[in-house]
């Protein structure tokens, strides 16, 4: 079988699953979600009428640049648990079920099995984080201001690497583990630790790729690219490769056992 | 004022409506779930966006 064949088949599920429906629109709200409450919050507050006679509010109306930014970590946190729980049972359901052996009955290459798995559920997610920051940015420029269409979209193909490095984690834990909840657990799990690890060293570690948001978040101040920002982003893609290599070489050994 | 809010939050209800539509036609759809149908009729409808988000993550099976 070819890698054609699989990525089909692959994209196929997706549609029969009604993914490509549901992800993107989920991905658009969450990146609507912050800028929009963060412009309402005066009128929220005023209409909730728990406010005292007599007392102001004064909440400082974010810039242009943080409510963008507000739709990135709106995605950071709830987009990478949706990409990681809908890529759970991407191959440890199908170890389970029996599926597997029905496919490497055929001959199909490791290496095809899980690029073309991945390639699939990459475009997916691509189209959805792509569609969801245009929408963000939309709103954003029609509630705080003009930002350039150019920056936003050279800032949403940074962060596509950022859901290719979490995607490729998932694939690892995937390749065996037959349990979809276990894959997710210990996935998310890695995040955090990266994360926290980042959080402490950052100063040290400013390669690392969990820095990918905040890098375009200073882009979107500064409007300059930083080196930073390319070297986090390389790192991602060479883990990337690197795990998803792993991955390949870990489903390998468990066919041997 | 008003007309910039129902400008900006139509287009949204109208995708969560989207979305409910979509968990229910997939609902009827499958033939097994986690749990008894009517269940998940009520989180998808009831359940606000986490409703169908959660349909379609546990609910449906294989």
């Amino acid at each position: 079988m070819q890698w054609q064949t699989i990525y089909k088949k692959e994209m196929l599920d997706h549609w029969r699953h009604f993914k490509w429906i549901w992800v993107p629109i989920v991905f658009i709200l969450f990146a609507v979600m912050d800028p929009l409450t963060a412009y309402f919050m005066p009128i929220i507050l005023e209409s909730a009428g728990n406010v005292p006679e007599g007392a102001t509010i004064d909440i400082p109306n974010p810039s242009v640049g943080e409510a963008m930014i507000m739709s990135f970590s709106q995605l950071n946190m709830l987009g990478v648990l949706i990409a990681v729980v809908i890529s759970m049972g991407l191959i440890s359901r199908e170890l389970s079920t029996g599926v597997y052996e029905l496919i490497l009955s055929k001959p199909v290459r490791y290496s095809h099995y899980i690029t073309a798995k991945f390639t699939a559920m990459m475009t997916l997610l691509s189209v959805s984080i792509i569609i969801a920051l245009i929408t963000g940015w939309y709103y954003v420029t029609v509630l705080f201001g003009d930002l350039a269409f150019t920056q936003l979209l050279t800032s949403a193909i940074f962060y596509i690497f950022y859901f290719m490095l979490i995607l490729s984690i998932v694939m690892v834990f995937n390749s065996f583990l037959t349990s979809p909840g276990l894959v997710a657990f210990l996935s998310i799990f890695t995040v955090v630790v990266l994360n926290a690890i980042t959080s402490i060293f950052d100063h040290v570690i400013t390669w690392s790729p969990m820095l990918i948001s905040d890098y375009i978040g200073t882009y979107f101040f500064s409007g300059e690219i930083e080196t930073d920002l390319y070297f986090s982003t390389g790192i991602a893609i060479i883990i990337s490769l690197l795990l998803l290599w792993l991955s390949i070489f870990l489903l390998k050994r468990q066919e041997m056992h | 004022m008003d007309d910039l809010i129902i400008q900006l939050i139509l287009p949204l209800v109208i995708l969560q409506l989207i979305l409910i539509v979509v968990a229910l036609v997939d609902l009827r759809r499958v033939d097994e779930t986690r749990g008894p149908k009517w269940v998940w009729i009520l989180i998808i409808i009831f359940g606000n966006l986490a409703g169908p988000i959660i349909y379609f993550i546990v609910g449906r099976k294989g």
